[in-house]
């Protein structure tokens, strides 16, 4: 399997906006033929949108303004028939987790989010799993080079080789 | 939330905004970094220099930002373009910086642009 399917593939905003988007349902996504289902995006919180069941925000890294979105309505997930107490207390500690991540999206912070790729409405966006503050202004240089070098030496390449290749 | 009416701020040096720069548009969006060589709360005007170059931002819609003369800003907004080719950064969003290593800062942002005329050049129907 290609290792770029299962890892958050750090992407400038530009390069992530330009990702291939297949007309299946549900729908998946490439980078020069290569899958991507997670990505890891660092920029400045440019909006904010904040509503009951979810918070859509906006992260600038100067190439392109990546659309963001944590959803906050895990509490009406649970199945309604559901009566185990170890479902109930996961989607509490999702709950909560996703409480304490909307918290820190405030305009003009510095954030390195992860999460899935997605769509809505036909535009690209990062459903957003996890959310730090970085507060040292070098990390957000740090993730252009890593970017850069990242698909200089790995993306842009050609996926590696299956083990069946090997056995030949 | 429109997020195709948010325009990206694009990196630019103080140096480059002069008016035979292609980022030298009135509206453009950009991101600047500078020391704050001063700032007057009566106009909310605040002045950034890096590199020789000096610039004026206005910060009247700014919130929970203090201001320290000598440490390092960062500012995403929009360029106004005055009398006399005078340019002001009208901001939106604000954040000191300091301790980033502004030489590799701007290092950093050659490089991204080669990387973004690449994928520019990769794709058939370029957004950005």
């Amino acid at each position: 399997m290609d290792p770029t399917r299962s890892t958050h593939v750090k992407l400038l905003a530009a390069d992530f906006l330009s990702l291939a988007v297949s007309p299946s349902v549900p729908p998946t996504f490439t980078r020069r033929t290569r899958p991507v289902s997670r990505a890891e995006a660092v920029g400045v919180v440019v909006s904010r949108d904040s509503r009951q069941k979810f918070l859509r925000f906006l992260l600038d890294d100067g190439s392109g303004c990546v659309p963001c979105v944590i959803w906050l309505n895990h509490h009406l997930l649970l199945p309604r028939l559901s009566t185990s107490a170890a479902s109930a207390a996961s989607a509490d500690l999702d709950a909560a987790s996703a409480r304490a991540h909307a918290g820190k999206v405030r305009l003009g912070e510095l954030l390195r989010v992860r999460g899935r790729v997605t769509v809505y409405r036909g535009e690209l966006q990062i459903t957003v799993k996890d959310v730090v503050v970085e507060r040292d202004p070098n990390s957000e240089v740090l993730h252009w080079l890593h970017c850069i070098k990242l698909a200089r030496d790995c993306y842009d390449l050609l996926p590696p080789a299956t083990a069946t290749d090997y056995r030949r | 939330m429109a997020s195709s009416a948010i325009q990206p701020g694009v990196l630019v040096a103080l140096q480059e905004l002069e008016p035979s720069s292609p980022f030298f548009k009135e509206g453009q969006s950009v991101r600047v970094t500078g020391r704050l060589q001063s700032y007057s709360a009566e106009t909310a005007i605040a002045v950034i220099v890096d590199g020789g170059a000096n610039l004026s931002i206005d910060t009247k819609h700014l919130r929970d930002i203090s201001f320290r003369t000598d440490s390092i800003y960062q500012f995403i907004g929009e360029l106004i373009i005055q009398h006399e080719n005078h340019v002001v950064v009208e901001t939106r969003v604000g954040r000191n910086v300091d301790g980033v290593d502004l030489n590799l800062y701007h290092q950093s942002i050659q490089l991204r642009r080669k990387l973004e005329s690449d994928l520019l050049k990769s794709k058939p129907n370029p957004t950005f």
